[in-house]
């Protein structure tokens, strides 16, 4: 093993870890600040690769140039989503949070269905964009050009979910309703407007994320999966309620993967991951960075 | 109103001569099921595989003149012109699945024959299934070598496996040693599935004892987020050859990552799988100039066959695709069932395996570049020669073996 | 009160022995193999989903990694069987206990977690197990194992076409899940965890009974788990990491329980016996269309359910009981 093939790894394992936060970053709002589970991630980003995909395809545009709007349509998304099928999960009296998790498992389960209805099983990529296979390579070290704009993208949006939650009242507002439902309506808040809201933030969060994604992987109705437990990990490594946890846990995770793979098969180098998540919690149990 | 005794008649004539067609039409279909992933992750494969089969049976069902087993007239003489009916189920990948689904179709749908399955973990539950019931289970298109080693007596298979497919590789670089070229290392990149794992022993075990050297052996897991520590790996080993079992998703991206770290492997010779479906190409082609895959299927062979052209051209008008390897196996799978079942003049199981062991058909009758189809007492084709396909200027041209090639390989692979 | 109590407790024992007996006699008038088999897979989900809410609904510690104590049972059965030539018998007793014994090592470090951080962690640690399993060559890796098929016999637990011999296994499994539970709720676990829901401070004076108690849970939970692992490796008679422990596989299992009334008596089994057969028919019926529309179906009712019926469909039922009381 080399100190370049260890230079490579980390800088990799980096850059896999910032877009492990990408696709985190919207969940972190939701299952990490929020406090619903959204077994749907997956199927949320699939949705907006497909979205990005299409864009390519009929319309010639860029993923650069059309994340900001696959982001409005996630926003849009994601808030019908909580305003139709959430609302009613996060109300329940009895065992909210195993409805939360079952009602957007079902989601899921529909949510491949009708792409699968839709779109084909067929597997779809964009084969060429302004920085699909581009690369930069510094002494010998070689940097993807999408996985570097993409971690460019996660620090953007982590500074501005930070910002957004810390600085502004909306911010407060979903803190606040989240510890007590109850006393905001008091003093006029709608939980459900503050909710939908939220939804649809995490929503944009994740359309960002896909579109990053669709340049460089592959697109189908089961892609989503392939991301959903990492992302999970990712918040709940960093700790519930706190964004630049989810950030750090993020990283974390990216770091650990290539390290694993250095040492074991790269068959298990999900193994890493699992296990620092299970260290970090029986030492410290809220987390990395949680408050919840 | 008067009736005529010439009406009377006429119309005793008419129910007679109706009689039998109508009581033809109930016997005259003969179900066969056919069992697929038609959702979940590898959905792709299963609705590809419906559109081959149905233009397996539409060719069976209808006339056409094709030298092909049962193309000429409708339906299967050997049963009184019986049509095929297709019974489709789902497995979703899932091997109990795959055992209810066989159970269903053999005990409600009735089908006298199975044939699937895409998946080999669900194979072997479909094919013990079918033992259990006495039913003939062809498998079209699983390659794991395991399958045909268990005793069973119901299982065949017309194609190849992995250690034939494997060899028909490790000939190929035979050849290019002693006309010069030096391979000396490969670096095997495989699935952890069942798959990926006997592809990858099949190739160890002929590297050894074919003095190759193996200097990556690299199993990462199927639709991993990341492939970019496996890539490092292949970069550093930097092989003669480049060995990937990879389904579509995980070639897709192995391809793209390479790219990215600035990883140009010599060579790729491919077990197939990913690196035979229209969507890797699309996704990637311009990557992939040179890279061999083994097949079982050759779209060159419609120069010398050209029922293979019109053939494909029948599937394209259903599916937009041309034959792959897996949809082209799939095809041939039903034909050589479909064939058995007419010698056999019968829809009874025992019957129709004994028509299967008999099966002794030339390959020029198939859309296949085999040899012959006659499986061995474990129900395997051992003619059935695999073909190495290059991937050259936007087409799979045959490259070996040698009686089957259109044109000479391109080696090493061309540096873009 | 009392009286009250123990005259319920009479009656739910009499329901359950009337409904097993008549599930008993159900073979009697289903012949047919393929809605004998959605009987067993019915009683199977039952069975697991049983054990799972003992852990989950009653003790309160959701469990989203159920499929490691699965595949544990079923990897051990397959493995002494077919390495060793010990009966499918032992093999699942084995199981059990080395499910049991595992539970309760991870328990420990667990049972300090709390809420979302719990549950990932019995996901991850699922998924360790599995991909340690898809690599472990002794094992079979991704290569599953294949148990031959030998003649009918209950000794190695092997029917060729008969489904009945395991029809009533899974029949008695879920039975004993059943009688556990039932048992359970009347104990002095069942005590201490209602006092835990009821009131977080009793938590805190219950502290050390109420982890030990947990931990018997646990225990108990995967053993049951465990044994519904052995008997799905002797069903299928072909197992393989990712179809014993699997995430879905976890989901599936919990989802029963969820749909029909997490942490009550006769929720799971009133779950498996509308989502079994719903699963499967969805498939068998809808999914030949190769269009995704079986998935359209089955997640729009499970979303359906779970929203409609958030404290469970057992609580249909509950209701109507009580009005007329009243």
């Amino acid at each position: 093993m080399t100190a370049e093939t260890i230079i490579q790894s980390l800088a990799s394992g980096l850059l896999m870890g910032l877009l492990y936060g990408l696709i985190a970053v919207g969940l972190a709002l939701i299952f990490g600040l929020m406090d619903v589970v959204n077994f749907a991630h997956g199927e949320f980003l699939m949705i907006a690769m497909y979205a990005t995909f299409f864009l390519f395809a009929y319309f010639a545009l860029d993923p650069l140039l059309s994340a900001p709007l696959v982001a409005a349509a996630l926003f849009v998304f994601g808030a019908v989503i909580y305003l139709l099928i959430v609302r009613f999960a996060v109300r329940a009296k009895a065992n909210a949070g195993m409805v939360q998790i079952f009602s957007t498992f079902g989601l899921a389960i529909v949510m491949r269905g009708l792409a699968q209805f839709f779109f084909t099983p067929d597997y779809r990529s964009i084969n060429h964009s302004w920085l699909g296979g581009k690369t930069v390579s510094v002494a010998g070290i070689f940097l993807p050009e999408p996985q570097l704009v993409g971690a460019l993208v996660a620090i953007a949006a982590f500074v501005a979910l930070y910002f957004f939650i810390h600085r502004t009242d909306f911010g407060r507002a979903l803190e606040a309703t989240r510890e007590d439902a109850g006393a905001v309506a008091l003093v006029g808040i709608d939980k459900n407007r503050v909710f939908a809201l939220g939804w649809g933030l995490g929503g944009a969060l994740v359309g960002l994320a896909g579109a990053i994604m669709a340049i460089f992987f592959y697109i189908y109705p089961d892609v989503g999966a392939s991301f959903a437990l990492i992302a999970y990990v990712t918040v709940a490594l960093g700790g519930f309620g706190s964004v630049f946890g989810a950030f750090a846990g993020g990283i974390l995770v990216g770091l650990v993967e290539a390290t694993t793979a250095l040492l074991l098969p790269p068959s298990l180098k999900s193994v890493g991951i699992y296990a620092v998540y299970l260290l970090v919690v029986f030492i410290r149990p809220r987390g990395l960075f949680g408050s919840i | 109103m008067k009736i005529s005794r010439r009406n009377l008649l006429l119309g005793a004539s008419a129910a007679a001569a109706l009689g039998p067609i109508a009581a033809r039409a109930e016997a005259s279909e003969v179900a066969i099921g056919v069992i697929y992933p038609l959702s979940g992750s590898s959905a792709q494969i299963g609705v590809d595989a419906q559109k081959a089969f149905e233009t397996a049976a539409d060719i069976i069902n209808k006339d056409y003149d094709f030298k092909l087993p049962l193309a000429k007239g409708e339906g299967l003489p050997g049963l009184g012109g019986a049509k095929v009916k297709l019974v489709f189920a789902d497995h979703q990948a899932d091997p109990q699945k795959g055992r209810a689904e066989t159970e269903r179709l053999i005990t409600q749908e009735k089908v006298c024959a199975i044939v699937g399955t895409y998946q080999s973990a669900v194979a072997v539950t479909v094919s013990q299934t079918c033992e259990r019931y006495q039913i003939p289970f062809l498998s079209a298109d699983n390659s794991s070598p395991s399958l045909h080693r268990r005793g069973l007596k119901f299982y065949f298979r017309a194609s190849p496996h992995d250690e034939m497919f494997s060899k028909a590789m490790f000939d190929f670089f035979d050849d290019l040693r002693k006309n010069g070229q030096k391979i000396e290392t490969l670096a095997l990149f495989h699935e952890d599935t069942i798959f990926g794992t006997d592809s990858a022993n099949a190739q160890t075990k002929l590297a050894s004892e074919r003095g190759y050297k193996i200097v990556a052996d690299i199993k990462y897991r199927a639709n991993s987020p990341s492939l970019t520590a496996e890539v490092q790996q292949l970069k550093a080993a930097d092989a003669d050859v480049l060995m990937p079992s990879s389904y579509t998703t995980d070639a897709i991206l192995l391809v793209k990552t390479m790219a990215e770290l600035g990883y140009k492997p010599k060579n790729i010779m491919a077990q197939d799988a990913g690196f035979s479906e229209k969507a890797l190409y699309d996704a990637v082609g311009d990557k992939l100039e040179g890279v061999i895959s083994r097949g079982s299927f050759s779209l060159d062979l419609a120069e010398k066959r050209p029922m293979v052209g019109l053939i494909n051209e029948m599937f394209k008008a259903r599916s937009g695709k041309d034959f792959n390897d897996y949809t082209s196996r799939q095809f041939m799978g039903l034909i050589l069932m479909a064939e058995a079942i007419n010698r056999a003049k019968s829809t009874d199981g025992d019957k129709i395996r004994e028509a299967l062991v008999a099966t002794d058909m030339p390959g020029d009758v198939t859309i296949m570049p085999w040899k012959r189809v006659k499986y061995d007492e474990m129900g395997q084709n051992n003619d059935a020669d695999p073909v190495l396909l290059q991937y050259l200027g936007g087409k799979f041209v045959t490259v070996a073996p040698a009686q089957v090639a259109v044109s000479e390989s391109v080696w090493p692979m061309p540096a873009k | 009160m009392d009286k009250d109590f123990a005259s319920r407790r009479r009656r739910e024992l009499i329901v359950a022995a009337v409904l097993a007996l008549l599930a008993a006699l159900a073979p009697l008038f289903v012949k047919d193999v393929y809605v004998q088999n959605i009987m067993v897979l019915t009683l199977m989900y039952a069975a697991l989903s049983q054990s799972w809410n003992i852990l989950s609904g009653y003790c309160g510690q959701i469990s989203l990694g159920h499929a490691l104590y699965f595949g544990l049972g079923a990897y051990t059965t397959a493995l002494m069987f077919m390495k060793f030539g010990i009966l499918p018998w032992f093999g699942m007793l084995s199981g059990g206990v080395l499910s049991a014994l595992i539970a309760m090592a991870l328990g420990y470090p667990c049972f300090r977690l709390r809420g979302h951080y719990f549950v990932i962690a019995t996901i991850v640690i699922a998924e360790i197990a599995l991909l340690l399993f898809q690599n472990w060559d002794w094992a079979g890796a991704a290569l599953g194992i294949d148990i031959p098929i030998r003649r009918d016999s209950w000794l190695t637990f092997q029917f060729t076409r008969s489904k009945l011999p395991y029809f009533y296994f899974a029949l008695v499994l879920a039975a004993i899940a059943w009688f556990v539970t039932w048992w359970l709720e009347d104990s002095k676990w069942g005590y201490w965890w209602r006092a835990v829901k009821d009131n977080p401070e009793a938590a805190e004076s219950l502290g050390v009974v109420v982890f030990n108690s947990k931990m018997g849970a646990a225990a108990v939970s995967a053993f049951l788990t465990a044994i519904g692992g052995s008997f799905y490796a002797q069903f299928v008679s072909y197992i393989d990491p990712e179809s014993v422990m699997g995430f879905q596989f976890s989901l599936l299992m919990a989802l029963p329980a969820v749909l029909g009334g997490i942490g009550t008596l006769w929720g799971p089994l009133l779950g498996a016996v509308i989502l079994i057969p719903l699963t499967e028919l969805t498939r068998s019926y809808i999914g030949g269309s190769g269009r995704g529309v079986d998935l359209i179906v089955y997640g729009s009712l499970i979303v359906a359910i779970s929203l409609a019926r958030p404290q469970g469909l057992v609580s249909l039922f509950s209701r109507a009981k009580k009005v007329p009381a009243r």
